[in-house]
């Protein structure tokens, strides 16, 4: 009887741990100021606002989107994502990218975007490069 | 109004309802029949107003805020009737519809069973009323009409009669971003209209419709499936409470035991549908994302089926003694918290905490939705685990029955707890985002992989052990026949299967491990034991799916693919052409035709591609080619036709570099733009680029300028010539990688430059191996809790 709490016991505190570790490891953050992002090359999810007035683009051959986002103090960067304009992106004007900051631009895995129209409810739609 | 009427009256039958039910329970014997009168009272409401709200969707009634946001008129029957789910009232709606018909059913089979039916449909009539008040008008009500609140509706949603009204005039707000102009419905325009002799309802003839990502046969099954499971977890909860109630726990087990199954399975369904609907609408390839939404239903489900196995162990050990038998508090645990983690997951969904985390949440509700959900969650979990801590030193009185370590009773057991480590770690990853966290995927399938090889393994050795007590000897030489063709099968798929990697390799040998140990038993027992199958079925589903999982995701190839129309390009084996494009669906969406052919056989796919009305966005469709051994999954990205890439001796010259011209040296030497051009260019306005260019020829240097010219949407090119140098220059196209020129002599004839235009198709292609036993393995599962259903429903007649 005492054995088996005590297996078990060491199981609980084993899977626990393993969790918490992983927990630790694949962890990402919210962000919303841009500086915290390029001064780190972590991955996060860094959230802004298309900046529609710089040029957007897709580069068919190697499967690249680009478009710039800035933050609320201002700050802009340029994404580079993985795989084709999302769906619904035209429409977007808050968008929440998940990736890292590497040699002068962020590198999206995954985009999430949102319609925040004041004449339209939120909509929001995700993509993701996988 | 006449709907928000009715359903407050559902309300009120309801709490009658279920302080008759509990009046009953306290002794009160002539309350029954008035509980019943109620609660079916309650029951025909809902089915009343539900009907309603289909109807005023069917028939267009846009003065109701719902059938605005949700539907219009171009929307199918179907999907008009799934508009009826498309926003968060309705689908609250559509989750109180189903779960007061499963009340009529479980009020029915309660009462054939014995002293049940007071103590569980007071329980059950206590939900019923947190849902309806849910709907009532003060929260989510489904039938507030458009005017409560004031919406921006498009002027082209607006009845054209009334246009020239004058006093519409107030009401207008143009959009400049999207050129469109909206009128602001509120009570003010709603008075100014009565004042003016206008019907209001006859105001708003269109609605918004629903999203177009909805628009399809999933969005008319997925949803209703889900929430059937949704509302039968209400079930095993009021089983569960009412065993404390009465502080009986013998015979809840069986009589829980059907409804838990048959909901577990419905709703393990429903999960399984939406990954079907992902993986065939939205194009990314997956049908799996570890979405905060999909997962937050799978943890009910998770802690669903660990409790079946539990409740095996306690119903099979009630078969050897008196008492109330194995893991009663552990069943009575996870019946309560079943339910608790589908409203939690409603929490999560409906809540707007996971705003920025998710694709399927909903927006911020408000603050009152927020507080009423948490009342909700609230009130049940003190409810369940406030009787469980109330009643412990009678529960912990259960005689002790300690079973050896090679048992089914501790494998099944074990089951349960790597199930509900499933089912943690997946609660904690979604929750993540409520601390403004967020999990990686990799997160999810690290910890899973080690899991699933676990409930393989089991799966299997489970069956070679009997209940209470196994010797080793006797277990080993039981398995070592299975472990061997396993081995032996697994060998064969890493050779000829590819399969390398080490976790791979040993998920592959616990799935197959797992199908033939209940296979075997599942050929022996077919005859004459039918009812038994259901676990051996719903296992060899479990392992199906694994190994679908296997072969998708973790052998899935894929590639970018530049289709030129007419040329075929060599993917995966196959030779792909893009063969042009039709309009589909009266012309609103474009089907993208590509042939695939290999060894002689010819498949054909069409991914759409649609700029849908909406959301004024481009949206795509995948096509999917299903072949025995795998799925080509083809995604479209986009489509262009551009002119050709190279004209006929045409040069390009990037900036600051030269080219040689028959002793001539052609330099870019700059561009040339007015201050104002990216200003231009943004307002749509004419603007031109100019390129200075440099010519030197014997000693001499040349200075010329080309221009692009736009011209609202034509685009013009300049040219050069020079007798001195006898040169033509002609400006082919400009950009900022450079210049694009067609260089000839002025004594020689032109070359004919012909401008043959391109048609060019980008796919993101992918092999997806054996994708198809996810599906067949989950329906393989279900269809196992089906039988195991039907099985354990004529147990729970015994039982009395």
């Amino acid at each position: 009887m005492k054995n088996k709490y005590l297996f078990g016991g060491i199981i609980i505190v084993l899977f626990l741990g393993i969790m918490g570790y992983l927990f630790t490891q694949s962890n990402i953050k919210y962000e919303n100021n841009f500086s915290i992002v390029k001064a780190s090359h972590k991955t996060v999810k860094a959230t802004g606002s298309w900046v529609k007035e710089k040029q957007y683009s897709y580069d068919a051959e190697n499967n690249l989107f680009k478009f710039y986002i800035r933050d609320d103090k201002g700050e802009e960067m340029l994404v580079v994502y993985k795989g084709a304009m999302p769906n619904n992106f035209e429409s977007a004007t808050s968008v929440v990218v998940t990736g890292s900051y590497q040699d002068n631009y962020f590198y999206a895995k995954e985009i999430l975007t949102k319609c925040p129209s004041k004449y339209q409810e939120q909509t929001a739609t995700q993509s993701s490069s996988l | 109004m006449i709907g928000s009427i009715i359903l407050t009256f559902a309300l009120v039958f309801s709490i009658i309802s279920m302080i008759m039910y509990y009046l009953n329970f306290r002794g009160y014997n002539n309350t029954l029949s008035y509980a019943r009168i109620f609660y079916h009272l309650t029951s025909i409401f809902v089915i009343v107003a539900s009907t309603f709200l289909w109807y005023y969707i069917l028939t267009h009634q846009y003065q109701y805020k719902y059938v605005f946001s949700y539907s219009n008129n171009s929307l199918s029957t179907g999907l008009l009737f799934s508009s009826f789910w498309g926003g968060q009232e309705g689908s609250f709606m559509l989750w109180i519809l189903f779960t007061v018909i499963i009340g009529v059913i479980l009020q029915s089979y309660s009462s054939k069973r014995g002293d049940l039916e007071p103590r569980v449909m007071t329980v059950f009539t206590l939900a019923t009323s947190f849902l309806l008040l849910m709907v009532s008008p003060w929260l989510k009500n489904p039938f507030e009409y458009i005017w409560t609140t004031p919406i921006f509706v498009d002027l082209k949603s607006i009845n054209s009669n009334y246009l020239n009204l004058p006093f519409l005039q107030s009401f207008l707000f143009p959009d400049p971003q999207t050129g469109t102009t909206y009128v602001q419905v509120s009570s003010t325009l709603l008075a100014s209209l009565v004042q003016n002799g206008i019907d209001p309802n006859t105001f708003i003839v269109n609605g918004r419709g629903l999203n177009p990502q909805l628009l399809n046969f999933w969005m008319q099954i997925h949803p209703p499936i889900l929430f059937v499971g949704f509302s039968m977890a209400t079930v095993p909860f009021a089983f569960a409470v009412s065993a404390l109630m009465k502080n009986e726990y013998r015979d809840w087990v069986s009589q829980s035991f059907p409804w838990l199954l048959a909901g577990t399975g419905i709703l393990g369904l429903g999960i399984m549908l939406g990954g079907y609907w992902a993986y065939e609408m939205l194009g990314w390839g997956g049908y799996w994302a570890w979405d905060p939404v999909e997962n937050s239903s799978l943890i009910p489900w998770l802690i669903g089926v660990a409790t079946i196995h539990t409740m095996l162990v306690q119903k099979r050990s009630q078969m050897q003694s008196e008492g109330n038998g194995r893991y009663v508090k552990t069943n009575l645990i996870l019946s309560i918290l079943v339910y608790i983690l589908v409203l939690y997951s409603t929490f999560l969904t409906r809540s707007g905490v996971l705003g920025d985390a998710s694709v399927h949440s909903f927006v911020d509700p408000g603050m009152l939705v927020y507080l009423f959900l948490i009342i909700f969650i609230g009130s049940f979990t003190l409810l369940g685990i406030g009787l469980i801590i109330y009643r412990w030193k009678e529960l912990q009185s259960e005689i002790p029955q300690d079973e050896s370590l090679l048992s089914r009773e501790l494998s099944l057991f074990t089951a349960a707890v790597v199930l509900c480590a499933s089912a943690i770690i997946v609660f904690v990853g979604t929750s993540a985002p409520i601390v403004g966290r967020s999990v990686d995927i990799s997160f999810y399938n690290e910890m899973h992989v080690p899991l699933a090889i676990i409930v393989g393994l089991l799966n299997g050795l489970s069956l070679l052990l009997k209940w209470k007590t196994t010797s080793t000897q006797e277990l080993l030489s039981k398995s070592v026949i299975y472990l061997a063709v396993s081995a032996v099968l697994t060998v064969l798929m890493i050779l000829i299967g590819g399969v390398n990697d080490i976790m791979m390799i040993l998920l592959s040998f616990s799935a197959i491990f797992t199908i033939i140990v209940n296979g075997e038993i599942a050929i022996k027992i077919i005859k004459n034991n039918f009812d038994k199958l259901g676990a051996y079925v719903a296992h060899i589903g479990l392992a199906i799916f694994i190994l679908g999982v296997i072969g998708s995701s973790a052998y899935s190839k894929e590639k970018t693919l530049n289709l030129v129309k007419g040329k075929p390009v060599e993917a995966f084996g196959y030779q792909m052409v893009f063969t042009g494009y039709q309009p589909i669906e009266n012309a609103t969406k474009y089907a993208f035709n590509i042939s695939m052919s290999k060894n002689g056989k010819t498949y054909n796919a069409s991914p759409v591609m649609y700029i849908a009305e909406y959301n004024n966005s481009l949206m795509r469709e995948p096509s999917i080619v299903v072949l025995p051994t795998k799925d080509i999954y083809i995604a479209p990205l986009s489509y262009e036709e551009k002119d050709g890439h190279s004209h006929a001796g045409s040069i390009n010259i990037e900036k600051g570099k030269s080219v040689e011209f028959e002793n001539i040296k052609l330099t870019f030497d700059k561009f040339e733009m007015d201050s104002d051009v990216m200003k231009a260019m943004q307002e749509g306005r004419d603007f031109q680029l100019g390129a200075v260019m440099l010519a030197e020829s014997n000693g001499k240097t040349y200075q010329f300028k080309l221009f692009r010219k736009q011209k609202g949407s034509e685009v013009e090119f300049t040219s050069f010539e020079s007798k001195e140098l006898n040169l033509r220059v002609e400006l082919l196209n400009l950009s900022a990688q450079g210049v694009e020129l067609s260089i000839s002599r002025l004594d020689q004839p032109k070359e004919i430059v012909k401008k043959e235009s391109q048609e060019v198709l980008v796919v993101n292609a992918s092999i997806k191996p054996f994708v198809s036993l996810v599906w067949i393995g989950v329906l393989v599962l279900v269809i196992g809790f089906f039988i195991s259903f039907s099985r354990r429903l004529k147990e729970s007649h015994n039982s009395d």
